[in-house]
């Protein structure tokens, strides 16, 4: 038989299978009604409403006209609400990556020392990362008080989470050829792992560590909202009262500051990751 | 597969630095349509380098790589087609089936929303199924290119190769990560490729043993330069020791 007869008897093969409704068509189908009556059912859920979009368009074109000029006589307080706001973040995130190293080991499942443990921190971890850090500060002012504290709490809690699973996940996809070699040494498995592991995913960490400084200050800006403190509390105060000028000046001010704080940090984190 | 009058790939005097340190200097050599070409010489003798030339991943500073005259340092695009590529980690498309990344052998001829849509004629699903037998590989025609063995992915690799209908094949030691049997199967298959459809075949290769076996030309790289160009038959242990030294000559013997 020839190369030819071979192909072509394949090809007919495949095309008899594909031929008429076969149980991939059928498949596609299904899936495509699937994804109609999906959002369709999202569209009615979400109540969008074009018209009232349309209404409301000049109503906040109407805000935005009175909010120029800026009002820049109490900057001094919104610089101080703005640093609480850094402050925040810097010392929940920080916070976070500490406690997050020793779950990062525990939930990677090729260097825990407990197996057994393995799922169980897993969940406690989606736990974590599944409750917002504007949740935890609302459970927070209500248990330790109002002020910027409560928001410390609730980004150290959520960001435990979140860094604790990107860290473990550089872990479980690093190359542990390194790390075998480094044991055949005789080293103990925790001098190798500091030896031959560390290394490798320091970097990574170092960066998602500044990844989530970065994300934590724009997401606190907003926990002031619930009374933890911040540029959040005063940005509220201007809605409540509808001074728009105060608003706009608070707006620019964290678009300022996230866009730096952005910058910056992505410059720090581009040199570390760098070879 | 029909072919025009036989035509030679020339390499004439191509020059490649990296970082001011040069990997090839004033390289020249010739392959014969349906001849095999191994190019054998240590680590770091420029042989990587000069197939990502060839097959156009790279420019040399100067010199010209000429196929049938034409100067195929200026060929861009679906001129390209007619040099094919066989790599050492077989760089098949993972997700893809086994068929579709023949098929990608075609992407030079059909135009783009055919490549896009992944939607061939009926006469190219034909070629490449026919390229997949040619690699004894048409009963695994669907199944995803990473569940395959890397023989088989070489295989199916060397079949894309074959159905972008090339004038030149370079292949950058492609048995390096394979096993001795699969790398005998896998260079009688490019043999036979070069000798039935007149293609010339340029091959880096790590094996004297299998280039001796294999090749109709051995070229012996060193620093960067062809320092012997000989019939396989004639590369004996003495050739062997001007472009390896000393040490290896004695541990072949």
């Amino acid at each position: 038989m020839t190369h030819n007869d071979a192909a072509r008897r394949a090809l007919e093969a495949f095309e008899r299978e594909h031929s008429g409704w076969s149980l991939n068509t059928l498949k596609h189908w299904a899936l495509a009604i699937v994804l109609i009556v999906f959002f369709a059912g999202s569209w009615q859920l979400a109540q969008v409403d074009l018209a009232r979009l349309a209404s409301g368009l000049p109503k906040l074109w109407f805000w935005l006209s009175q909010a120029w000029p800026p009002k820049l006589d109490e900057l001094p307080v919104f610089l101080l609400r703005t640093g609480e706001t850094i402050a925040m973040a810097a010392i929940g995130t920080a916070a976070a990556t500490l406690l997050a190293i020793p779950m990062a080991i525990l939930a990677s499942r090729n260097i825990t020392p407990f197996p057994k443990l393995y799922y169980p921190v897993r969940w406690f971890l989606n736990a974590l990362r599944g409750v917002d850090s504007f949740v935890f500060a609302l459970l927070f002012v209500a248990s330790v008080g109002l002020g910027p504290f409560a928001g410390v709490l609730g980004i150290a809690l959520h960001t435990w989470g979140s860094a604790a699973k990107f860290i473990a996940d550089y872990v479980e996809n690093a190359n542990l050829g390194p790390l075998h070699a480094v044991q055949t040494t005789g080293a103990s498995r925790p001098v190798a792992i500091s030896y031959a592991l560390l290394p490798d995913v320091l970097p990574a960490t170092l960066s998602t560590t500044l990844y989530l400084f970065e994300f934590n200050v724009r997401a606190s800006t907003v926990l002031g909202v619930v009374g933890a403190g911040g540029i959040g509390h005063e940005l509220k105060n201007s809605m409540d009262l509808l001074d728009f000028p105060r608003l706009a000046t608070i707006l620019i001010i964290i678009l300022i500051v996230v866009t730096a704080i952005d910058q910056l940090a992505g410059w720090l984190r581009k040199r570390l990751v760098g070879p | 597969m029909t072919r025009g009058a036989p035509a030679t790939l020339e390499v004439r005097g191509v020059h490649k630095q990296y970082g001011g340190k040069s990997v090839l200097s004033s390289l020249s050599f010739d392959v014969a349509r349906g001849e095999f070409l191994a190019l054998l010489g240590p680590s770091g003798a420029g042989k990587t380098t000069l197939v990502r030339c060839i097959a156009g991943l790279t420019v040399p500073e100067r010199g010209e790589i000429r196929l049938d005259g034409v100067n195929v340092l200026e060929l861009k695009g679906r001129e390209r087609r007619r040099i094919a590529v066989v790599f050492q980690q077989f760089n098949l498309v993972p997700r893809l089936s086994a068929l579709q990344n023949v098929l990608a052998g075609r992407l030079g001829h059909v135009p783009s929303w055919r490549g896009v849509l992944r939607r061939f004629t009926r006469k190219d699903q034909l070629l490449a199924l026919e390229c997949l037998d040619r690699v004894g590989l048409i009963d695994r025609a669907r199944q995803r290119a990473d569940t395959l063995s890397g023989g088989q992915q070489q295989r199916v690799a060397i079949a894309r190769a074959l159905a972008q209908q090339p004038d030149v094949i370079v292949a950058d030691e492609p048995i390096a990560s394979l096993d001795p049997q699969s790398s005998a199967g896998i260079l009688e298959l490019l043999r036979d490729i070069s000798r039935n459809d007149g293609v010339a075949l340029v091959c880096s290769l790590h094996q004297l043993e299998f280039a001796r076996a294999y090749a109709d030309r051995i070229a012996g790289m060193t620093a960067g330069a062809v320092v012997v160009d000989v019939p396989a038959g004639q590369f004996d242990d003495s050739v062997a020791t001007r472009i390896y030294g000393l040490g290896l000559a004695s541990a072949q013997a």
